[in-house]
């Protein structure tokens, strides 16, 4: 954030650019599964 | 044979109601009693309240998936329970024909969700107020249909005044209002309108983006962001205006009244509002043998289960103590009467409370999610089945060792929409495992923001209905 307040124009750029959003939504599919498994899962 | 009693099929009654029909279905008698005969996908009615999915995408019937998983199924309304040895059983009153139900048990799972208590703040709600929710399907469709007339107006040139938030000073469930906020924020975007708006959040959080979570915190290239910055930029990033620590005491027509930490009084106008009011649990009897009421044994004044928490702690020893977090949720005098989702009772609040010089206590309570009460759920069918099938159980998770994902919906478009996607390690913090300030695993926890995330909310829609459904292969969908 640019300053804590306010998305930065790069950070926008960043949020719709689709093919690192389809890179990001993986990575945070394995993250949440990830958490998920490491967590206590009794 | 042994007869298992669920109460409730939301998030919570059903996994469990899923997990004891693989398990026991076939040998013993798993019974569901439910109010409604369709299980609702909570989470979307957000989209509903803006018009944006059809109501009848966010539900299914119940009875067909419980044949499937030998699970019988009783429509009526649970409303009391007789938790004595020798003669337990709950009683409720069939949907419709108001015959009276009584189902025996030898195990009884409390899952029926918040009394949704609009009374606790006079002038709130869709039914008898001026205000709506979206916490149930009827008051999302309500909701949705005061917004688009809203709209309306705002079509032929009116400028309106929005406000969003909790209405009560106790309340909780932040993030439906949250998403909700932002939803209608991008909505009034699309159809042009936003200019015509002015949108405000009024909470009773402590600060911005706490959630009633104490707030998330994320390590990212070596400094800790919190979830207050980043709801900050998001909010200022829409232009939607913010105002914390306040609790709302009254509703008048389109007028709010609230008090603030600083003691002040104000009323803030509106032509729209949705505001979350507090929870509390369903008003069941519990009737000993001899007829006397002894609900204050099982319960807590605001009518969630006691199960096995440490009570009666004070805020900074509760913070300091994370075993005080109930693990099996189990009542601690009626061994086989468990409490999950929204039912149990919680040793405390997770965020700071406050209290003002008025006295009034602003202090939100601490959320059950959709993910929290579905793991319960879980926790506590496997506990039954294990307690029926070997006499001793196995499982335990309290909320200070669960990991729970939210992604927040900031529109629901699969080209521009966007999200928030939060995980939080641990939801309650645990200062003892995690010597930082936040008491939280800052490296699992996360928190970002993008379209990838309307992609992520649109999938769990489509995978929870699947595993609700007790589809093929739903078992390894975590809850
Ligand atoms: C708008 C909204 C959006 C949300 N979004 C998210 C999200 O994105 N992610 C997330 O994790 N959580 C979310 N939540 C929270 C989540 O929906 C709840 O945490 C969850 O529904 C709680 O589950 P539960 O089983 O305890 O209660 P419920 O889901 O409310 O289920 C209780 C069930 O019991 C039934 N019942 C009630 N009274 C009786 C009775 N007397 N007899 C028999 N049955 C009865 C009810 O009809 C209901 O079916 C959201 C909540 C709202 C309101």
């Amino acid at each position: 954030m640019q300053n804590s307040q306010e998305f930065s124009k790069a950070e926008k750029f960043w949020m719709n650019f689709k093919l690192y959003q389809l890179w990001r939504f993986v990575v945070l599919n394995l993250k949440i599964l990830a958490a998920v498994y490491q967590s206590k899962r009794s | 044979m042994a007869k298992v009693v669920v109460i409730g099929a939301g998030f919570a009654g059903h996994t469990a109601a899923l997990y004891l029909g693989s398990r026991l279905g076939k040998k013993h008698e798993i019974t569901v009693i439910s109010n409604r005969d369709v299980f609702g996908y909570v989470p979307s009615w957000v989209w509903v309240g803006v018009g944006h999915m059809k109501p009848e995408n966010t539900i299914f019937k119940l009875k067909p998936v419980y044949d499937k998983m030998n699970v019988k199924f009783v429509h009526a309304a649970a409303k009391e329970i007789h938790p004595d040895d020798g003669d337990q059983y709950v009683l409720g009153e069939e949907v419709g024909s108001s015959k009276e139900v009584r189902l025996d048990y030898d195990y009884l799972v409390i899952a029926p969700g918040p009394l949704l208590n609009f009374a606790g703040t006079p002038g709130l709600g869709p039914e008898n107020g001026f205000t709506h929710s979206i916490c149930s399907l009827p008051h999302a469709i309500k909701a949705r249909d005061a917004y688009l007339a809203l709209c309306d107006r705002m079509q032929k040139g009116e400028k309106v005044k929005i406000v969003i938030g909790t209405g009560h000073p106790g309340a909780t469930c932040q993030g439906a209002a949250f998403e909700y906020i932002v939803n209608v924020h991008k909505d009034l975007v699309k159809k042009g309108l936003r200019d015509k708006a002015d949108i405000l959040w009024l909470s009773n959080e402590p600060a911005m983006g706490d959630f009633g979570v104490n707030g998330v915190q994320v390590k990212r290239n070596g400094h800790v962001m919190k979830s207050q910055e980043f709801l900050t930029s998001v909010f200022n990033d829409h232009g939607i205006r913010y105002q914390v620590q306040s609790g709302v005491t009254k509703i008048e027509e389109g007028k709010i009244h609230w008090q603030n930490y600083e003691g002040d009084e104000g009323t803030t106008d509106f032509d729209f509002s949705m505001l979350i009011p507090q929870f509390k649990g369903q008003p069941f009897k519990y009737i000993a043998k001899d007829g006397t009421d002894i609900t204050s044994k099982l319960t807590n004044p605001a009518g969630f289960v006691l199960v096995d928490g440490k009570y009666g702690l004070p805020y900074p020893e509760l913070a300091q103590t994370p075993e005080a977090w109930p693990a099996r949720y189990q009542n601690p005098t009626y061994k086989n009467v468990f409490a999950a989702g929204i039912a149990f009772a919680p040793p405390g609040p997770i965020s700071k409370p406050f209290t003002n010089k008025n006295n009034l206590l602003i202090a939100p309570a601490p959320p059950r999610t959709g993910m929290v009460s579905g793991v319960i759920g879980r926790v506590v069918a496997l506990n039954i089945a294990d307690l029926i099938e070997k006499g001793e159980m196995t499982h335990s998770e309290p909320m200070t060792e669960m990991v729970a994902a939210c992604i927040a919906s900031m529109g629901d478009s699969l080209w521009d929409g966007n999200a928030v996607t939060i995980v939080m390690q641990p939801v309650v913090p645990d200062r003892k495992k995690y010597p930082n300030e936040f008491g939280r695993d800052l490296f699992t926890s996360h928190l970002e923001m993008g379209v990838s995330g309307a992609w992520m909310k649109f999938m769990l829609h489509h995978t929870f209905i699947w595993k609700f459904k007790a589809l093929p292969g739903w078992t390894i969908i975590p809850e």
